[in-house]
């Protein structure tokens, strides 16, 4: 109540804190022609990140007026380098602008398309935008990538409601999960890491494929999905997001920014409350289709701009998040035997503290960045007759230095020096697993970016791992766009990660076998690449094909074997081959005005040597398929959104011992599609939407093998494929408020 | 065969629920010289004429600052729409249909390089 409290009086506050004064700013604007200065007419002049404009008169001279929030005047003109000035005070202001003798950059405006492939970056990169967002009605990231062709979502188990995420056909722990640049919901937060960033918070999500840049660290293998949170100093000053769907899953979100000092000191806050009370049981197998959930997440960021070139960032995070799944009769005070009903529950309490901050000096050629977070996560749970507890406690502080190394910018350093520490205790059953990582590091990467059309980035770091011994990861990319039609990006590069054996698989423990493991292991990688992206002009139309290849090789890695015993669930060193090969080809275009059309297609050959074989990765689909629709009208009142998924099918794994098999229990799961589409209805403040997920209502047939009797042999609910819970329909509506 | 059927009925769906845009009787056009001089600024006009009454079509560019808004003449007026624009700190000049068509024919042979942005 407290909360919510001091939540309101703080959306009161910034409704009431834009009183603002006006003053008018003088002054005249010269070029400078080889050492004489001439009056310069018609250069543009506007605030800096407002609508407020004017230019200059035919002898060079402006008035602008000015706004309390506003101090950062811009003045640009064809063919001269624009420029931006602090303005402090009322004198009048006298600007010289240089020639430019590149020619500028030209912008190419367009429909805001939602999702973005970046030609530019040498590492290949989608942004997923707004428009994007709003494309998954909801609610939390795992949702976020269903209209995406590179990122598969799918559930671990059929019980804990726990989601992982693809890339490259590769299970979401190669993927380094990260919020604004530092890595997160890692260790213990790994299983249900997608399910804790909200979807209206969301920014952006970039998604990068391939070796990443060696200044975040050296894990991240098959790529990097980096969130970016809705910015305290943005436009947004209130945004409120009520959600229901027809099987009883509720959520409210909210955030509001605060402009505390001018637009120089900002503070954002956010809330996120969700639940889900009903108990359905669509297939009738007396378990739970989904578990049983409530989540309260807040957070609160800072953010200081002094518009000289410091800048500080300061946030606090709180998660609390409970579920409680397994047999439809089960409740949490029951006597936890073989004779009461099968029950999970795993309670999640998640505190955070992040701080960054950013210097560029004066001469613009340097810059220093420090990004640093603490974190410290305990869970509890159980699954049946397993206890799983965890502590968590972790530090990062990455320290970074840019210089250009030449006037031109053609040469530029990136080095530095990171620090991470992760504290680990663990106990299943009884058997305790602790351990304490504490990792220096050392970094430097070179970037060579003599032309628009070539890149060419060269980075290595040193990392000094306590348990495992020095690391050295050399990273490569490339990237050279011969015309702006055509661009080439080629990566290589080498990843490590430490395996947290027990939290990256406790939904395993929905399983009958016991679960056999060893200390932890260093797993290692290297990933290559090739991307070429075509841009062509169809009948005034933008026509963008995207094809890649990727090949990750395992040097070391934990392999879960599901076959060789049918007594045990065994997690053990590779011993072995074990590479992923990914095929993709997107073809983007808008077959009709304002009609855009994704079609996209995926190859994934996933193989790991298991019990002495090298075979197919079992439940990992062989291809995928994905068409999506936008249809948005001319005015964009009105949004339509249509996702089909087609999902080949692949291997399963069985039981050696042929009669704990199920009776036709089969070796190949079969291909399927699922259907999504939602409307989306604009007003001036409010939007509306409704839509479907799953809308042919697919779900895995035996998603808990051995319902009948969860504690027989035989019991597996983590044997799983395909979707597990049904057709889910629903409804939201959202409400913004902007500055200006 | 169903979900194909399913997928087809989808697309059918998603095509005829365009509606059409083309001028019909009732509906007015007028054209605005304006000083938006940016993209931002442009995205802000359109955010406010969308959701005016009556408010049709739009097309705003800030190459050659001009707004050209197709209307139902039974809804809003001429003026309104100008005040529409002014309340966001634009000029809102009316001008003809063959003066905003002169302008944006001289703004498109202009060298397009005049509009320098980030380009990601």
């Amino acid at each position: 109540m407290k909360k919510i409290l001091i939540f309101s009086i703080l959306v009161v506050l910034s409704i009431l804190g834009t009183a603002q004064v006006t003053r008018v700013i003088t002054g005249k604007v010269f070029a400078n022609e080889n050492g004489s200065l001439q009056p310069l007419p018609g250069v543009n002049i506007i605030w800096e990140n407002t609508r407020q404009g004017t230019t200059t008169d035919s002898d060079g001279s402006f008035s602008i007026s000015q706004k309390s929030n506003q101090h950062m005047l811009k003045f640009s003109f064809i063919g001269y380098e624009p420029q931006t000035v602090h303005i402090d005070r009322e004198a009048p202001l006298e600007i010289v602008l240089k020639p430019n003798l590149e020619i500028g950059e030209i912008t190419v405006v367009q429909k805001d398309r939602g999702t973005y492939l970046s030609t530019i970056s040498p590492i290949q990169t989608e942004r997923i935008g707004g428009a994007e967002l709003h494309k998954a009605a909801c609610c939390n990231l795992a949702e976020s990538f269903e209209t995406n062709p590179s990122v598969d979502v799918s559930y671990s188990d059929a019980v804990s409601g726990a989601k992982q995420i693809r890339l490259l056909g590769l299970d979401g722990i190669y993927s380094q999960l990260q919020t604004e640049n530092i890595a997160n919901f890692r260790g213990l937060a790994t299983n249900f890491g997608l399910t804790f960033i909200p979807g209206p918070w969301m920014e952006s999500i970039l998604v990068s494929k391939g070796a990443s840049s060696v200044l975040n660290g050296y894990e991240s293998i098959a790529g990097q999905i980096n969130v970016e949170f809705k910015k305290p100093d943005s436009q947004e000053k209130l945004h409120l997001n009520a959600f229901a769907s027809a099987d009883g899953k509720t959520e409210f979100n909210a955030n509001s920014n605060i402009r505390l000092y001018k637009d120089m000191l900002t503070t954002g806050v956010f809330f996120h409350a969700e639940n889900l009370s009903n108990r359905i049981d669509h297939n009738h197998d007396m378990f739970l289709d989904h578990p049983l959930s409530t989540q309260v997440h807040l957070y609160n960021a800072w953010k200081y701009n002094n518009y000289k070139g410091l800048m500080l960032h300061g946030g606090l995070r709180f998660l609390n998040d409970e579920r409680q799944g397994g047999q439809i009769d089960f409740r949490e005070d029951m006597p936890r035997t073989t004779t009461s009903p099968y029950g999970i529950a795993i309670d999640n309490r998640l505190a955070e503290a992040v701080f960054k901050a950013g210097y560029v000096f004066p001469s613009q050629n340097s810059a220093i960045a420090l990004l640093t977070n603490a974190v410290t996560h305990s869970m509890n749970s159980y699954y049946g007759l397993h206890d799983y507890e965890g502590d968590e406690t972790r530090f990062y502080a990455n320290l970074i230095w840019t210089q250009d190394l030449d006037k031109n910018g053609f040469h530029t350093l990136n080095s530095g020096a990171s620090f991470f520490i992760n504290n680990f205790d663990e106990i299943l059953n009884q058997r305790l697993m602790d351990r304490k990582e504490s990792v220096p590091g050392i970094f430097t990467e070179y970037t060579l970016k003599p032309s628009d059309q070539l890149t060419l980035m060269a980075g290595v770091r040193a990392d000094f791992h306590n348990m495992f011994g020095t690391m050295v990861t050399p990273r490569m990319h490339f990237r050279y766009q011969p015309d702006p039609r055509w661009t080439f990006r080629l990566s290589a590069g080498k990843g490590y990660r430490t395996a947290n054996v027990l939290a990256e698989n406790s939904f395993l423990l929905s399983n009958f076998r016991e679960l056999v493991f060893d200390e932890t292991i260093q797993e290692e990688a290297w990933n290559y690449g090739v991307n070429f992206i075509q841009k062509y002009n169809v009948a005034d139309r933008d026509l963008i094909i995207s094809a890649e290849f990727y090949r990750t090789d395992f040097r070391k890695q934990l392999v879960v074997d599901r076959e060789s015993s049918s007594q045990q669930l065994i997690i053990a060193p590779l011993d072995g081959k074990s590479y992923a090969n990914s095929w993709q080809v997107d073809v983007r275009y808008p077959v009709v005005k304002n009609l855009d059309l994704l079609v996209a297609w995926r190859q994934n050959d996933v193989r790991q040597t298991i019990g002495g074989e090298l075979v197919e990765k079992p439940l990992t689909s062989r291809h995928k398929g994905l068409v999506t629709m936008n249809y948005t009208t001319n005015l964009k009142k009105w949004m339509f959104d249509y996702t089909v998924q087609f999902n080949g099918g692949g291997r399963l794994p069985l039981l050696p011992d042929a009669s704990l098999n199920m009776a036709g229990m089969d070796t190949e799961f079969p291909s399927y599609t699922i259907m999504n589409a939602q409307i989306t209805r604009y007003f001036r403040y409010w939007s509306i939407y409704a839509g479907a997920e799953n809308l042919t209502d697919y779900i895995q047939k035996h998603a808990v093998i051995g319902h009948e009797n969860p504690f027989a042999p035989g019991f597996d609910a983590t044997r799983i494929w395909g979707p597990v819970s049904g057709r889910r329909i629903y409804m939201g509506v959202r409400f913004t408020l902007n500055y200006n | 065969m169903k979900n194909l059927l399913i997928i087809l009925a989808g697309c059918i769906a998603l095509l005829t629920a365009s509606p059409s845009f083309a001028q019909k009787t009732g509906d007015k056009v007028v054209c605005f010289k304006s000083n938006m001089h940016c993209q931002d600024c442009a995205n802000t006009l359109f955010e406010q004429l969308r959701f005016e009454k009556g408010v049709k079509d739009l097309k705003i560019d800030h190459v050659s600052n001009t707004v050209k808004v197709v209307y139902a003449e039974k809804k809003t007026d001429d003026g309104k729409l100008q005040k529409a624009v002014e309340k966001k700190g634009y000029k809102a000049e009316k001008i003809s249909e063959a003066d905003y068509a002169a302008i944006l024919k001289q703004a498109e042979e202009k060298p397009a390089a005049n509009h320098s942005g980030n380009n990601h």
